[in-house]
């Protein structure tokens, strides 16, 4: 048996994760197994097994061509750090408790060191048509070699400096900015740190003034894309206090950014007006105003009883006005394309008309 | 009394109530092409309605499209029975139904029958009357008249956009389905313009089966051939019944073939960038409102391109070359869309828009009318059914495959070089073609010439010659009625 990869040492913080992969091949297919042996000195090396710390470990081996194993500890602590052993052996014999096997175990050693967290104080400074995050590493710390910031999934600025703290700066307000923001050192381990800029709900309507047809269903919407997510929606009627889904005729389907309130079979008189739709999260409300009009089921038909009699007078002003043009040439409709079946026909208009030019 | 006969002369009017017919046909050649562009604003509306998916739902367009360009041939028969003005009312009303039961559907497969096949049809038998009815009102301003009453299109595909919004905003789908039923009616108003004329293109019809027949008898104005010709009419009933309704020798006429094979592989290419342009711009960045605003700087430049261009096809250098123009202008579209990968910055698409808007008038305005030129006012009736039902399957093809292109290769570019160079491809060709084909047409010309001894037919063939060049001859059907019609008639001609 020999290793294909081993595990490779690593530095994390306390409350990270990490993971050691190990790979061995081998005929037949061998064993892998992970052992520790912590820092202290009177320590030995101990098995570790999926579920292991209070179920912080997880181990998954694949045993298919060859033997790969993926451990990998989370929260870690202070007591994780030490030499991890990846050992793998295929002797038939290989956990016989009394037989000592002929062949050994073939170890590969990883170190893991987990250095203590760092403390970041955070902070969200508004000022004038600007915000200044900032993140601030207090205590100590591995050496940094440049700073990030992250939105969204997508860097926003980076640099290489290697000072203890990083700012960044927002033009406009908390409001428009609201969201997770992320403040990354680079060191050995990365160290990250979130600042959180949170507002009360910025609400607005999806549409102001919504349409609806008489007897269908309307549908009126309000959203929130500010951070952090609504917990709690509700819908006003002016004049009607509070709607909920109890009443039969209405739906309310809510989300943390989203809430609609479907109207059904709409009524003229009941359900036109002003509809307001109100947000609450911990750190206040906010609310929006949504307009419905209701159509008639006749709405449409004035028009189209406009324009139908439009092109009524339209077609019989201009059968008028040829009529009375050439009277002569009223039963003169077979021009017809040019179907050679005629040929006789209109031999015969020819000679008419060779006649009357004659006169 | 020389007004009222002058109507009935043998020769188009090339005015006087021919401007109101390209002003109703403007109307008609407007909804037919603006029509299925403009319903894109219901789409999503239907979408939720019905709970579709969007691909779906543009089966709607698809359909209207397919049906306006396949059901051509049907058209041409029913304008070679019954002339234009009743296909046209009749069209109206068909679209006017279509339109109105499509307000009270209630499932998208209700929606593919009215929208997609009914309205679609009616669209096709308003198009192809309207474009036929020009050729028989006009010859001397034929261009202006085709390059006005294409510039419908891009009129109506205008005011169509803000009006559908609109009408949508104030009445829902259904409420603007019903108006937009009411407003298609209009067509039979359109229709009701074209008043029917020219007794001359029956006659002319005869010669031209002549012509088909490859009998160079160049005049006949006795009864006696004819009186033969309705003899073997009786005999070989059942081709020439077909073919009295829709002309299939066309298919031996060289500048036919010519057009057609030139057109059908244009057309892989035509539609697909104007289809993707939005996507396009908005995939190098730009937002969504001015990746529209490039659709109306091109809906605005064609707008003024297309009579512009009609009025140069109609001037005494381009007319009698105008096979050429058109060549031109499909190279110029190509040549446009090959260089389109290099502009990437906004105002760069601003200017491919502004010389994609202009090309693709270009083209549009001389679509019909070198058509008409090749084959001639009387055969353009079935020529016309025939080139619509071969051009109905590139179209639809084009933008798919443009779409594939974009997908397989995630890039735009691709799409503009494959339309770039099958346009080029397409006007070379033509070009070339053309050339043979005016070449040719000239030896037939004077070996007719040399033929015909004549003194008389060999005067008014010279008029003729200097009033057009050449190429004209296989205008022939037009002009025969200058030649054909008896002495005191040409006398008249003379004097006028």
């Amino acid at each position: 048996a020999g290793f294909i990869k081993s595990p490779l040492s690593q530095k994390r913080l306390t409350q990270d994760s990490v993971e050691l992969y190990c790979e061995a091949i081998g005929n037949p297919i061998p064993e892998i197994q992970w052992w520790f042996e912590g820092n202290d000195p009177n320590e030995t090396y101990a098995q570790l097994w999926d579920g292991a710390r209070q179920d912080r470990v997880k181990i998954n081996a694949t045993y298919n061509l060859h033997s790969t194993s993926t451990i990998s500890i989370a929260n870690l602590t202070g007591d994780d750090s030490g030499m991890y052993e990846c050992r793998a052996s295929n002797d038939p014999d290989r956990n016989h408790l009394s037989k000592s096997p002929k062949v050994k175990w073939i170890r590969s050693q990883a170190n893991v060191f987990v250095i203590e967290r760092p403390e970041i104080t955070t902070e969200v400074t508004p000022g004038s048509g600007k915000v200044t995050l900032s993140c601030n590493i207090s205590g100590p710390h591995p050496t940094i070699t440049g700073h990030k910031w992250i939105h969204k999934e997508k860097v926003l600025e980076e640099d290489s400096k290697s000072g203890a703290s990083t700012s960044y700066v927002i033009e406009g307000t908390v409001e428009e900015h609201s969201g997770i923001y992320e403040c990354v050192f680079e060191a050995n381990p990365q160290i990250r740190g979130e600042v959180n800029i949170s507002v009360a709900p910025q609400v607005t309507a999806y549409k102001k003034s919504e349409h609806g047809n008489e007897g269908d269903t309307g549908v009126l919407t309000c959203k929130n894309p500010s951070f952090p997510a609504v917990t709690t929606w509700s819908w006003h009627k002016s004049g009607q206090g509070r709607l909920d889904n109890a009443s039969g005729r209405y739906i309310i389907k809510s989300s943390g950014n989203k809430t609609e309130l479907r109207i059904l079979k709409l009524d003229i008189e009941q359900d036109t007006g002003d509809y307001f739709c109100n947000a609450t999260n911990s750190f206040g409300t906010g609310d929006a105003t949504v307009n419905l009009r209701v159509r008639s089921r006749l709405a449409a038909l004035w028009p189209f009883l406009g324009i139908v009699a439009e092109v009524l007078v339209l077609v019989t002003i201009i059968f008028i006005y040829e009529k009375r043009r050439k009277p002569d040439e009223v039963p003169d409709d077979d021009d017809g394309g040019s179907a050679p079946l005629k040929s006789n026909a209109t031999n015969h208009k020819d000679k008419n008309v060779r006649q009357r030019n004659a006169n | 009394p020389a007004p009222a006969e002058a109507g009935r002369a043998p020769g188009p009017p090339d005015g006087g109530w021919g401007w109101v017919v390209v002003f109703g046909a403007f109307l008609s050649i407007g909804f037919a092409y603006a029509f299925p562009k403009g319903l894109a604003i219901f789409f999503k509306e239907i979408q939720d309605f019905f709970g579709t998916s969007y691909s779906e739902v543009a089966w709607v367009s698809s359909i209207m499209l397919a049906t306006t360009y396949g059901a051509g041939p049907i058209s041409s028969i029913l304008v070679n029975r019954y002339g234009s003005r009743p296909v046209v009312m009749f069209g109206g009303l068909l679209c006017g139904v279509g339109m109105i039961s499509a307000a009270f559907c209630t499932s998208i497969l209700q929606l593919y029958i009215c929208v997609g096949f009914i309205t679609g049809f009616g669209l096709a038998l308003n198009l192809q009357p309207s474009v036929i009815i020009i050729g028989k009102y006009f010859l001397k301003r034929r261009p202006i008249a085709n390059g006005l009453a294409m510039a419908g299109s891009p009129v109506m595909l205008c005011t169509l956009a803000p009006l559908n919004q609109f009408l949508f905003d104030n009445f829902g789908w259904r409420g603007s389905f019903l108006i937009l039923g009411a407003i298609l009616l209009n067509c039979c108003v359109a229709g009701a313009l074209f008043r029917p004329i020219g007794a001359s293109t029956s006659l002319v019809k005869t010669q031209v089966r002549e012509e088909g027949k490859d009998a160079l008898k160049g005049k006949i104005t006795e009864d006696g051939p004819m009186e033969n010709k309705t003899e073997e009419e009786g005999e070989k009933d059942c081709f020439e019944k077909v073919n009295q309704y829709l002309d299939f020798s066309l298919f031996k006429h060289r500048g036919f073939l010519i057009y057609l094979i030139g057109n059908v592989l244009m057309f892989l290419g035509f539609f697909a960038p104007i289809v993707f342009l939005a996507p396009y711009a908005k995939h190098t960045g730009i937002d969504e409102y001015s990746a529209a605003f490039l659709l109306s700087i091109l809906a605005i430049v064609d707008m003024v391109a297309r009579p512009t261009t009609g009025i140069v096809a109609n001037s005494r250098w381009v007319r009698p070359r105008i096979q050429y123009f058109f060549s031109f202008a499909i190279a110029f579209n190509g040549a446009c869309h090959l260089l389109c990968p290099l502009a990437s910055s906004y105002t760069g698409l601003i200017v491919y828009s502004s010389f994609f808007g202009l090309a693709f008038g270009m083209v549009c305005a001389m679509l019909f009318e070198t058509l008409m030129d090749l084959v001639g006012a009387a055969r353009f009736t079935s020529a016309v059914g025939l080139v619509t039902i071969a051009e109905c399957c590139t179209i639809l093809l084009g933008p798919p495959i443009g779409g594939i292109l974009i997908d397989t290769f995630g890039d735009y570019k691709y799409m503009f070089i494959k339309c770039g160079a099958v346009m080029v491809l397409a006007g070379t060709f033509l070009f070339i073609m053309n050339y043979y084909n005016y070449r040719m047409l000239a030896k037939e010309e004077k070996e007719r010439k040399t033929k015909e001894e004549d003194p008389k037919s060999v005067r008014t063939e010279n008029e003729g010659k200097k009033n057009w060049n050449k190429d004209s001859t296989q205008d022939g059907p037009e002009l025969e009625p200058l030649r054909e019609k008896g002495e005191g008639l040409k006398k008249e001609i003379n004097g006028t």
